[in-house]
């Protein structure tokens, strides 16, 4: 995948070659992140201007993709941090949608699913839904609503594997907010991805 | 006949238990939770409890586990078949940024 490998750090630098090679590469990774495609060429921009900043520490121990990914996610983060800093949390709607709806019932049922939004089951595997890039649109789709605060704790959390404390100093939340966020995302999304998707391909 | 007699017993208990145990809204919040921390021992009973007799609330957990499965998986490999990339407009531009810089 990688033919450069091996050859750093002997060479000068080649940005035009690393926008070739690995341009749509990183765009697709930061699109899947940030939801937004002007922001994620910015973020594939400085990700090349840092690796040209940080190319004499690269001693090509990891491959050249794997370096420059690692930077995309750092300059990544860096976005979440900047947006969030103008933007105190305030009230509980910040989080996302409550979806009680989801939990109305006549007595003495109120608070079990209502059967309009009751969970069904699924046909499918995550290795079969990788591949699917309608998926993917729709996942995307199904995120977009919900406070950016909360889509960025989502995606740090699901997507990249971070820790509460990680990503409570990236957001400026407390470990309780982000609880809330996460719960309330994932009610959200599993409704919608279930409504527009799972309904859909059954 | 004791087979009616089983059933009638099955169906007070899960009755009972739905009435006495967390509803599912109440649930759900802990199965998201109990992605994030180790839940007490009282609660992953009451979870436990619930779950046996709500399929429902089975199948959100399996869902936020298949969710969560398939975004990581999507976030590590960042897979080649996805379709889409930078536009030429804003890969020139970028070049042209990258140029400057060198």
């Amino acid at each position: 995948m990688n033919a450069s490998e091996g050859k750093f750090p002997d060479q000068s630098p080649d940005p035009g070659r690393w926008l070739d090679d690995h341009g749509d590469y990183l765009f697709k990774g930061a699109v899947f992140r940030l939801r937004d495609n002007s922001i994620a060429e910015d973020a594939v921009q400085e990700t090349f201007l840092a690796a040209l900043k940080a190319y004499k520490e690269f001693e090509g121990r990891a491959s050249e993709r794997t370096w420059l990914v690692g930077i995309l996610k750092h300059k990544i983060v860096d976005h979440f941090r900047r947006s969030v800093r103008e933007a105190p949390l305030g009230d509980e709607s910040d989080e996302g949608p409550e979806h009680r709806e989801f939990f109305e019932r006549p007595e003495p049922w109120q608070g079990h699913w209502n059967n309009d939004y009751a969970p069904n089951e699924w046909h499918a595997t995550p290795a079969e839904l990788i591949e699917r890039n309608d998926f993917w649109k729709i996942f995307n789709d199904c995120l977009s609503p919900l406070p950016e605060r909360t889509a960025s704790a989502f995606t740090l959390r699901e997507v990249d594997g971070l820790k509460s404390e990680e990503i409570c100093d990236i957001l400026s939340i407390r470990v309780n907010n982000l609880w809330v966020m996460l719960h309330r995302a994932r009610l959200h999304l599993r409704n919608c991805l279930e409504l527009n998707w799972f309904r859909r391909e059954q | 006949m004791a087979l009616k007699v089983y059933d009638k017993l099955k169906h007070s208990i899960r009755y009972r238990l739905l009435r006495t145990l967390p509803t599912c809204q109440q649930t759900v919040e802990t199965i998201s939770q109990s992605m994030e921390r180790s839940l007490s021992l009282q609660e992953r009973i009451k979870l436990k409890l619930h779950l046996w007799i709500c399929a429902w609330c089975q199948w959100y957990m399996e869902h936020l586990q298949i969710i969560r499965e398939t975004a990581r998986a999507k976030g590590d490999e960042l897979p080649e078949y996805t379709s889409g990339g930078l536009s030429n407009e804003a890969r020139e531009r970028i070049r042209r940024n990258l140029t400057k810089q060198n």
